[in-house]
């Protein structure tokens, strides 16, 4: 099994030659699957940058990204939509829903991308609005639900397609504590079913969460560290991140 | 929604159209444009075509534009006539014969006429009036109705018989009181009987205006084989004017020239005749009213342009909020080209519904318009295939710009767009 993250020396550099900005200066990151990790990092870290390229939306300037086993990062636009669509689930700070878009169909959207027919669209769409616990809101409008309602049905858009990773940028950011912590227990919930899951966050006690932190500082993973009560896996996941590592290389050098 | 096949299309058209009903205000500005440019293109056409027919009718009622006169003319203009000149007989009843068997299925009517001045007199008065001499279908080609009586047969027109058909006005000159048909009328020397009265014939343009066509209420008919046999001295029997009746006004061009050659053969090559120039009138009636179909239809074009201006304009005034959903849309696995496909969907949608709409409000407009100055409104089926392809390639290319643009979109960027 490849891991799900599997990142060799990844650069971002943006602007040209005279005033370029090295955002990322050489990432190794391994996320294996199953896995609940934070990024975590002061803003200008980079963490977003490696967000974006991470989740598709950008590409690098230089190094190697497979995701679920499959090179990213020479990608054409096109095919970077489809693996978005496939094999990433997002939820946003501020869930960037389509706010004249019905509860539903927010959920249904990355299905109709998928080509999936309108009847197993909705079907799957209640199941995952179920699971996130807002049936009654099928409905309504994003601006009718509250915050902690909206990013659950962020969460829900973000499982639609069954993702090989979930990718939360800040995702208790917008919400009161004790909605965040209601957010934050259900990514665990999720990831005890077995969904991998990379948070990115500045909040140490968000990040707490984890299994494993990776802090992003000036471009560079600094260090990582383990989040309560995730010891073994986070062993499990490093023996594995060499493994992927070491294929990596393997492959690199077979091209 | 990935691919091209049927279903991607189904989905992508049921897509556009929840996301239209989602920006509804959005929507209707932009397909306000699209209504508005077909509005004006369908409107000005039928009001200018249902003008035009109105002027037709009115033509064919007061003149006649269906008909084709003969004329006799002039052959010399000095000096004295040659022998062959001279030998000519002038305009003949075997000319209106000869027309009428040239193409029996395209002439509606030929009638001939003979004028006079003369004395009438009735029991009950005395005038000098004009009296015609009619042939053919002289009553049926002018529109008059037969009130009372009957109108002339066959036979009173190959015998000359002492017959008369008077208008309305006449009759009431000549016999101001009691029963008119069967009482004598005496024209010039010759004695003739009242056979039928004629019906007032009226013709307003506007109410309370004149009857322009009180003059044919004057009306005092007589057999012209009458006329040219036993009122004039005129051995060759001519006649004053033969018309042809051809409903068909396209092959009216085609009639009047080998009418032409087959009088000018039969009047041994001499133009001593003159023929009413068709080709000029026909063109006059079809080109009029084309001045007003190409400003219509620039009119038209102008509303379109305008239309796709605000389109564009709007497009890019909810450029943030638009950019944003974008920017969603690519996240969660909407490629450029489906975004592309999305907007083009969206416009095409509204061209649409806009054009179908538009066609009614321009029907209705013009219903309104034609109704308020009075005329019957006559749709004009050609300014629908206009309106249609102009308000498709206006939307198609005013929704261009904006699709382009938002295929165009980083996915980070938009995402991040203020």
């Amino acid at each position: 099994m490849p891991p799900i993250i599997e990142t060799h020396q990844l650069t971002k550099v943006f602007g040209s030659n005279g005033n370029a900005v090295h955002a990322l200066r050489g990432i190794d990151l391994t996320v294996g699957e199953g896995e609940f990790v934070a990024l975590v990092g002061p803003s200008g870290s980079g963490k977003s940058t490696l967000m974006a390229i991470l989740g598709c939306l950008d590409s690098p300037s230089g190094g190697s990204y497979a995701l679920a086993g499959r090179w990213v990062h020479d990608l054409s636009g096109g095919e970077l939509a489809r693996v978005r669509n496939e094999k990433i689930g997002f939820i946003f700070q501020s869930y960037n829903l389509l706010p004249r878009a019905s509860v539903r169909r927010n959920v249904e959207l990355p299905m109709l991308y998928a080509g999936l027919g309108r009847r197993e669209r909705r079907r799957r769409a209640d199941e995952l609005l179920e699971q996130v616990g807002i049936t009654d809101k099928a409905d309504a409008l994003p601006a009718q639900l509250s915050g902690g309602q909206r990013q659950r049905v962020a969460v829900a858009r973000a499982l639609a397609n069954r993702p090989a990773l979930l990718l939360a940028d800040e995702p208790t950011g917008a919400l009161d504590s004790h909605t965040g912590q209601e957010v934050l227990a259900l990514f665990r919930e999720l990831h005890a079913l077995g969904n991998t899951v990379l948070l990115v966050t500045h909040d140490p006690t968000v990040a707490a969460l984890a299994e494993r932190q990776v802090e992003i500082h000036d471009g560079l993973v600094r260090a990582a560290g383990g989040g309560e009560g995730g010891q073994g896996a986070e062993a499990a996941a490093g023996t594995e991140g060499r493994a992927g590592a070491e294929a990596a290389a393997g492959a690199e050098a077979a091209a | 929604m990935r691919g091209n096949g049927r279903g991607a299309w189904a989905e992508r058209f049921a897509s556009a159209w929840t996301e239209l009903r989602e920006n509804l205000p959005r929507a209707v500005l932009q397909t306000l444009g699209v209504i508005l440019g077909v509005a004006s293109v369908v409107g000005g056409f039928s009001i200018s075509d249902s003008q035009r027919q109105q002027a037709n009718r009115l033509f064919v009622r007061v003149g006649g534009l269906d008909k084709l006169n003969v004329l006799p003319s002039e052959v010399i203009d000095d000096g004295s006539p040659t022998a062959l000149q001279t030998a000519n007989l002038g305009l003949r009843t075997a000319d209106s014969e000869r027309g009428r068997e040239l193409d029996a299925k395209l002439v509606g009517g030929v009638s001939e006429q003979k004028l006079l001045r003369s004395r009438v007199r009735s029991p009950l008065a005395d005038q000098e009036r004009q009296v015609t001499g009619i042939g053919g279908d002289y009553l049926a080609l002018n529109g008059y109705d037969v009130e009372r009586g009957r109108r002339f047969s066959l036979h009173d027109m190959e015998t000359a018989a002492p017959v008369a058909v008077i208008g309305s006005e006449a009759a009431a000159d000549l016999f101001p009181t009691g029963e008119i048909v069967g009482r004598p009328l005496r024209i010039g020397d010759v004695p003739v009987t009242v056979v039928g009265v004629l019906r007032e014939k009226v013709f307003r343009f506007h109410d309370g205006q004149r009857n322009l066509f009180a003059w044919r209420n004057r009306l005092v008919a007589v057999p012209a084989t009458l006329v040219t046999r036993r009122m004039q001295g005129d051995a060759y029997r001519r006649l004053d004017r033969v018309t042809f009746r051809i409903p068909d006004l396209k092959a009216m061009v085609l009639f009047s020239r080998s009418l032409d050659s087959l009088l000018r053969a039969s009047h041994r090559l001499q133009r001593d005749f003159r023929l009413d120039d068709v080709a000029k009138r026909v063109k006059r009636m079809m080109s009029q009213g084309d001045v007003y179909n190409v400003v219509f239809l620039l009119s038209g074009i102008l509303a379109l342009l305008g239309g796709g201006m605000v389109n564009v304009n709007i497009q890019m005034a909810s450029l943030k909020d638009r950019v944003r959903e974008v920017g969603v849309k690519m996240a969660i696995g909407a490629s450029g080209g489906e975004i592309f496909k999305g907007f083009m969907t969206e416009a095409l949608l509204m061209t649409v519904f806009g054009t179908c709409l538009g066609l009614v409000v321009g029907v209705v407009f013009s219903k309104v318009i034609t109704a308020s100055i009075g005329v019957p409104l006559a749709i004009s089926v050609a300014s629908f295939g206009w309106a249609a392809a102009l308000a498709g390639a206006f939307g198609f290319l005013f929704a261009l710009y904006p699709a382009w643009k938002a295929s165009r979109l980083s996915p980070m960027e938009a995402l991040r767009y203020e």
